[in-house]
């Protein structure tokens, strides 16, 4: 009896050891993974999570598209008054924290955020030559994320490194001085490191950071520092306005020589409503073109962000971008003999800088989510105009202020202004209104200059900033409270 | 062995030297009922001579020795020997060995005589499985098993079924584990007639599976020889057709216009029908796709028998079924071959091996949500013609009203090109070995090895700046593989002590491990823009963007277990059981676990008090307790990968950087499932009353939730990242079971047999371990906050969302009722007034309350069969009560056709107070409320099914045992106030379950069949 319950003893350990029924069977590499904290071992890991970083711009459609809606130059449009009904609501000003547009939009920002926290929070990792290009463009681009949480949110959560599940309970939304101090010290290093030239086309530039530094302290009123920066770049930088106002938004126009920064995005991928962000093509295109649309130049989108008769008035007649910027749709049917269909608040009008073109055969589906229209984020004239008003509201020159703004209405063949003082900002005012159009600018420089008023349905002292999506407030469990009104 | 041989031939010499044979026949039936009984077994004593009985309880033995003895035994009756006095035919009738219950029930590495069970188990043979016809095997548990719920994800054919045991605790997998054979496996490929039984596991008793065994464990016995049986050969066949079991009643043409005028003309729009006269009843969209008489058809054959030291038994099966949608586009066909053999090697020594081959090929349509054929069906306007006048599918204009989502969905289903094959082959083998008297070693390893592939065709197709216009022609092929082998090694001792300790001890050890890989491709510039030429050796067009793919998994798990079961007497019965598992899905820290339980029953009829009680047969309690895990949740979530999406564009091409995928939880651990059940087995009135009753509660804690919504400052919404799974909360399930079954004859011609089981749950979430104290799942609409939630306090998955207080009559209700104009609208009479539920004078986000679940109350089960000499009849009927459902497949556009309920709509001071007007404008009446939740209790007659066999005396001139016809009907009618396809439907989410976005129709089939035995 003994010896057998040895030997069954001896048969388990035996089977045992052969079936490898050790812990050791469960230790194994998982297949064809990278670790992500374990990562940044060369010059090419930083240069990847780098691509990362700038993926998130793509989702800026958003920021373009819903900025213009919620101005007073553009209405919602769309297919009915629920169409995009987060977008119908910004547009009347009714909007609330339960928006899911605005949550994506918080989202998406605050993704790009954390990408570029990611190599930030390793840069001391490996060294390599040139390492300092690529922490600088990223802190460009956290600068940039940030700049965006900033106009439409109001104080956000800061973090250097990236943001851990349960810091929504225990990191306050920093004041709007402390975001903006941290975007500062990004750009300052980042115009400092980089170049005018990026490495390749589509990266940011000393110019870029240069220019968005300039206008971070435009928002915040810092006039004589946003003159310093903006001049330096205007005199030092390669930029120039293009002479043709109508090429710039031509696809033979992208990153010409206009362009101090430019969102990259291209038609070769598909993409589906299941994840916008995951778009490499420009998902406001799709949405501000011409609804039912069939005829030359253009091709049909769902007609959201339509220009109002105001917005189309405010250009005198012989403003040459008028006609660039906004399509007359029954004149241009009547000469092309095109046909549309009419949707919700058809005002006859839409957005052509930013209209979907005739594409080429290979564009990949679903159409309508992969334009490749490029989205000029920083125009050399915003530049000028920006400059202008520094050095116009600054009082430090409206000499020069006159000179930018001058060169700006000189390449749209118009007179020149010759006013000062309060009647030059408002004439600024105008400028950028005019030459910015559809681009998603207005809606912000219309109440970071206290003119929030123009906007129907617009609510001093609420509307100035967006609601922080009603689910973030319930995640953050008391952390965090609601902007002002909502 | 030698010996043995030389004495078996000395007794067969002995018989022929001094034997008086005769050839004798008989017949076995039940004492109780009658009835003949199949598969008896017939042996002479001491040799080897055998038969068994045919279907009618028959069964013939030649050259038997007179005064030889035969000993009948059949599982679950008494043994019976009889001594052979001469050639008369010898009547049999054997007794149902109630005290016994000697009928063997798989538990787990091991099997137990019914009456020992001590846990809450559940069965389902072959019999019953040979009733219901199930198309895939699950169909089989719903409604005759208590405490069992299943639900189709879709009518489509092939599509998946979800089985709930004991109802929704997680939110990981809810699935039960399968084992077939020992081995995991997947129970959607099985061919329904190769099942012998289905054994469910319910309680703690499951806890020899530990790991995996938190949502139950179904065991599956695939069928195999019996010793000493002739070979028994049966074909059965059937073919049937089918239709849709239920079509929504849309406004016809007439009824569109007018509706579509009135809702313009609400919002001061021009109308868009200026003359509705000759409009008709137009097109019925529903008609023109669903199909009638859409054929299915099975053939199954089985061949088995074995001899003193083999078994085998062989099988082969076919099915192929159409969908009611799209017959040609949409179908299902499923061959399977199969082989079981068992050899005893020598006494001590067994060998047992089976391998099924499986092949199913499965084309589908776009059949579910948004998008989908019948969603199209659903919201063309009925004033279309379906076709143009070329004879081409009319394009659904593009106008604004319709948006950009509906497309004709004939031209769809002619526009849609797939394939879908898998093969696998599964199967294990095993070997037992008795080392001592008292000692045996299994050896076993089971395996599945699984090669799919699928191929989809997108035609180049222009619907006229639709989101299904595919500009260029691409053609996506996939090949993927799937490994797994579970390999058992244990030992199990069994010994008597004293005559009345009875102990089994099983000791023993599992390794599973499953890996595979896949590879995806898509090749652009179809030749011809055709299916014959869709493949990527002739698509030879490239994209720009990355149009190649693939991944690769290894996922293990270890286990070590050990288990007592012990009894005292056979009346006081006590096991417990230990588990420890390694699994690959957590983090080294969190890896172990130790999964302990105690079952424990008591056979009450067995003491002598009870002698005089002669009413009741047998009656047992039992309890049990124990701890169960559940490791089912996504690979690797404890680590942060780099397998999100980094893709951007420099010098106007894409760059492909490297980003953080999902979310990792480090802290990851076992899901824990404490399962406590008491219950009793009665047997009444000479056997004829069968009764199990259960009381169940089962807590899951450190529940395991994948894709858990989190703040957006993590990042979770970056391209190709995604929320984490965590470990977030404790849900109870209670409930009640209960089931009943009563069976006699009559007289000798009529039997009938009746069972009811109903089940009661009961499911409130405990805790929720995150910041906010809730979790919300699901959606609804467009751009709306998530229609599900899981807090405390409630059952998980219930529906949050505003609750409705009729409808605004007038301007001065409006004015008296607090502002709704946060919901994003203000309101106008005619919209849905909603309840200011937190009372702060203002209607938004914040007034949202529980409007409902979708998780039943009571669920039940009533199956009857009759028999009447020849004839048989049986019907089964399934209940669900108490279930919400979320209508949620209805486009807000404004042009889009609707339900005939919009007919009752408000149109003016006291018209309506349940439904809304129409108007194009924006109102609030869209936001999701208790107007969108419907009571979706059902009862369903699930088969009903009318036999006639024809009399042996006939059959059997043909040499054919039994011959049976069949005529039935599955899926006969459904009783229900919801007004959608299928109140049985479910996507399976805990948390967003029972929303409807357009589930696809279950279909009615009429059947004929025939089973043949020889």
């Amino acid at each position: 009896m003994k010896n057998k319950l040895i030997n069954i003893i001896a048969v388990f350990t035996i089977l045992f050891a052969v079936s490898g029924c050790t812990d050791d069977f469960i230790e194994r590499p998982i297949p064809y993974s990278i670790d992500s904290e374990n990562y940044f071992n060369s010059e090419d890991d930083y240069y990847n999570a780098l691509v990362g970083a700038y993926d998130l711009l793509q989702s800026t459609y958003a920021n373009a598209i819903v900025g213009e809606i919620a101005s007073n130059n553009t209405l919602c449009g769309g297919e009915s008054a629920t169409d995009v009904i987060g977008w119908q609501q910004i547009d009347d000003m009714i909007h609330t924290p339960v928006n899911s547009n605005l949550k994506d939009i918080w989202n998406w920002m605050f993704a790009g955020v954390n990408r570029a926290n990611y190599i930030l929070e390793f840069q001391d990792k490996t060294d390599f030559e040139g390492k300092e290009i690529i922490i600088a463009e990223a802190r460009f681009l956290r600068a940039y994320y940030y700049f965006e949480l900033v106009k439409w949110f109001g104080p956000v959560p800061l973090k250097e490194v990236r943001f851990q599940l349960g810091d929504e309970t225990s990191i306050p939304r920093s004041p709007v001085e402390d975001v903006y101090a941290l975007i500062e010290s990004d750009l300052i290093f980042a115009s400092n490191t980089l170049s005018y030239t990026a490495p390749q086309t589509g990266r940011a530039t000393r110019g870029s950071a240069e220019a968005l530094l300039g206008k971070a302290y435009l928002y915040q009123d810092k006039f004589s520092d946003a003159a310093i920066v903006l001049e330096n770049l205007i005199m030092n930088g390669p930029y120039d306005l293009v002479t043709d106002y109508d090429t710039i938004f031509e696809n033979q126009g992208e990153n010409g020589i206009e362009s101090v920064f430019e969102v990259q995005y291209t038609d070769v991928e598909g993409a589906s409503f299941d994840c916008l962000q995951c778009s490499e093509g420009n998902i406001a295109v799709g949405f501000s073109g011409i609804r039912n649309y069939s005829g030359p130049t253009f091709t049909p989108g769902f007609s959201f962000n339509v220009p109002t008769q105001e917005a189309y008035d405010a250009f005198d007649e012989d403003d040459i971008r008028r006609d660039v910027a906004i399509l007359d749709i029954e004149a241009w049917a009547a000469s092309t003999g095109a046909t549309f269909g009419t949707g919700f608040e058809h005002t006859g009008y839409f957005n052509r800088k930013y209209l979907p073109r005739v594409r080429s055969a290979n564009a990949a589906g679903d159409v309508n989510l992969t334009n490749p229209n490029n989205y000029r984020a920083i125009r050399f004239a915003d530049v000028l105009l920006m400059a202008a008003e520094a050095f116009n509201r600054g009082s430090i020159s409206d000499d020069k202020a006159r000179l930018y703004l001058n060169r700006v209405r000189t390449r749209a063949t118009l007179d020149d202004i010759t006013a000062s003082g309060n009647a030059l900002t408002d004439a600024i005012y105008q400028e950028r209104r005019l030459e910015l159009v559809g681009e998603g600018h207005q809606f912000f420089d219309l109440v970071r200059t206290g003119r929030g008023n123009q906007i129907d349905g617009f609510s001093a002292n609420k509307n100035e900033l967006f609601p922080v999506p009603f689910e973030e407030i319930q995640f953050s469990n008391g952390n965090w409270q609601q902007n002002p009104g909502y | 062995m030698t010996t043995k041989l030389l004495s078996l031939l000395f007794l067969v010499f002995t018989c022929f030297a001094f034997g008086q044979e005769v050839d004798i026949r008989g017949t076995v039936t039940d004492q109780a009922s009658g009835q003949p009984l199949p598969g008896v077994n017939v042996l002479v004593k001491n040799s080897s001579k055998g038969a068994s009985t045919d279907f009618d309880g028959n069964f013939e033995m030649k050259n038997v020795q007179i005064n030889s003895i035969l000993i009948f035994t059949y599982i679950g009756y008494k043994d019976q020997e009889i001594v052979v006095k001469n050639g008369d035919a010898i009547t049999v009738a054997l007794v149902e060995d109630s005290e016994a219950l000697d009928e063997v029930v798989v538990i787990g590495y091991g099997s137990a005589k019914k009456r020992d069970l001590t846990g809450a188990v559940s069965i389902v043979d072959s019999k019953m499985i040979e009733e219901i016809k199930p198309i895939k095997i699950e169909q089989a548990l719903q409604g005759t098993v208590s405490g069992v719920n299943v639900t189709t994800q879709s009518g489509a054919p092939g599509a998946g079924l979800d089985i709930r045991i004991r109802g929704i605790s997680t939110n990981g997998a809810n699935g039960p584990l399968i084992i077939i054979d020992g081995y995991q496996g997947d129970i959607g490929v099985l061919n329904p007639n190769d099942i012998e039984t289905i054994t469910v596991l319910k309680d703690a008793q499951a806890a020899i599976y530990g790991t995996i065994g938190a949502n139950g464990v179904v065991l599956i016995t695939t069928k195999s020889g019996k010793k000493n049986a002739k070979t028994s050969v049966s074909y059965n066949t059937y073919t049937g057709f089918q239709e849709s079991s239920r079509t929504l009643p849309l406004l016809n043409a007439t009824e569109y216009a007018l509706l579509l005028n009135e809702s313009y003309a609400a919002n001061g729009q021009a109308l868009p029908f200026s003359n509705v006269t000759g409009l008709g009843t137009g097109t019925d969209w529903q008609e023109e796709i669903l199909n009638d008489n859409v054929p299915i058809i099975s053939h199954d054959f089985n061949v088995s028998g074995g001899s003193e030291n083999i078994t085998y038994a062989i099988s082969g099966s076919h099915l192929y079924q159409q969908g009611i949608i799209a017959p040609k586009k949409s179908d299902f066909r499923r061959n399977t071959a199969r082989l079981s053999l068992g050899v005893d090697l020598s006494e001590k020594l067994r060998v047992k091996a089976n391998a099924i081959y499986t092949y199913i090929d499965r084309d589908a349509i776009n059949d579910n949500g948004l998008g989908s054929v019948l969603f199209n069906a659903l919201n063309t306007p009925s004033t279309l013609n379906p076709y143009d006048a070329n004879g081409e599918p009319t394009l659904v204009p593009n106008t604004t009203g319709l948006g950009i989502e509906i497309i004709n969905p004939i031209a769809q289903i002619e526009n849609t090109y797939n394939d879908f094959d898998l093969r696998k082959i599964n199967g294990t083998v095993s070997l037992e070995y008795d080392i001592l008297d008292s000692v045996t070693l299994t050896s076993r390893i089971g395996y599945n090895t699984t090669i799919q592939e699928s191929k989809s065709f997108a035609k180049q197709v222009d619907y006229g700046g639709k989101v299904f216009d595919v500009p260029r022609s691409s053609v996506s092929q996939n090949a993927e593989n799937f490994n797994d082998y579970t390999l058992d090694i244990f030992g199990t001792y069994k010994n008597v002590f004293n005559e009345s300790h009875d102990l089994t001890v099983t000791l023993g050890t599992t390794i599973f491990k499953t890996f595979g890989n896949g590879l995806f491709a898509t090749g652009y510039d179809v030749p011809n823009n055709s299916w014959e030429f869709a493949d990527i050796s002739l698509a030879t067009g490239t994209s720009d963007a990355r149009d190649v793919g693939s991944y690769t998994f290894d996922e293990r798990r270890l286990s070590f277990f050990a288990r007592a079961q012990y009894a005292f007497e056979g009346k006081y019965l006590l096991s417990a059981m230990i588990r420890r598992d390694l699994s690959t899905r957590f983090g080294p820290e969190n890896r172990v676990a130790y999964f302990p339980s105690l079952t424990a029953g008591w056979i009450i009829s067995d003491e002598n008090f009870f002698d005089d009680i002669n009413s009741v047969n047998f009656l047992k309690l039992r309890a049990s307790y124990g701890v169960l895990g559940n490791d089912q949740i996504g690979n690797n979530g404890y680590v942060s990968l780099l397998d999100g999406e980094a893709t951007y564009v420099f010098d106007n091409s894409l760059v492909q950087g490297q980003a953080i995928g999902v979310l990792p939880n480090p802290d990851l651990q076992w899901e824990e499932a404490k399962k406590f059940d008491v219950g009793l087995d009665m047997k009444l009135f000479n056997n004829r009353v069968d009764i199990t009753a259960d009381y169940f509660i089962n807590t899951r804690d450190n529940l395991l939730i994948g894709n858990i919504p989190v703040s957006g400052i993590t990042g979770v919404s970056a391209p190709g990242s995604g929320s984490p799974t965590v470990n977030a909360g404790k849900v109870e399930n209670k409930g009640f079971e209960f089931a009943i079954g009563y069976r006699d004859n009559l007289s000798d011609d009529f039997s009938f047999g009746i069972n009811y089981n109903i089940t009661t749950l009961q499911n409130e979430v405990l805790e929720v371990n995150n910041s906010t104290g809730f979790l919300d799942g699901g959606s609804f609409g467009v751009g709306q906050l998530a229609p599900s939630r899981m807090d405390v306090g409630n059952p998980i998955g219930y529906f949050y969302g505003l609750q409705t207080d009729g409808i605004f009559q007038n301007q001065a209700e409006v004015d008296a009722h607090p502002s709704q104009n946060d919901l994003g609208a203000s309101a106008a009479p005619g919209d849905i007034r909603f309840v200011d539920i937190n009372g702060d004078g203002n209607i938004d986000a914040n007034d949202r309350t529980n409007i409902g679940d979708p998780i039943p109350e009571v669920t039940m089960g009533l199956n009857l069969n009759f028999k009447y000499k020849g004839f048989d009849f049986v019907a089964y009927t399934f209940a669900s009560l108490g279930n919400d459902m979320v209508r949620n497949y209805e486009r807000t556009l404004t042009d889009v056709n609707r339900l005939n309920y919009v007919l009752d709509r408000w149109t003016g001071e006291g018209t309506s107070n349940t439904v809304p007007r129409v108007t194009t404008a924006a109102t609030t009446n869209n936001v999701f409320s208790d107007y969108f939740v419907e009571d979706a209790s059902y009862i369903r007659i699930q088969n009903i099914q009318l036999g006639y066999t024809i009399p042996a005396k006939f059959s059997e001139k043909f040499k054919i045992s039994k011959v049976r016809v069949y005529g039935g009907v599955n899926n006969l009618y459904t009783f229900t106030k919801y007004r959608g396809y299928d109140p049985g439907a479910s996507s399976g989410a805990p948390i967003g379950g029972g929303i409807d976005f357009g589930f696809y129709p279950i279909p009615r089939t009429y059947l004929v069949g025939l089973n043949l035995n020889f």
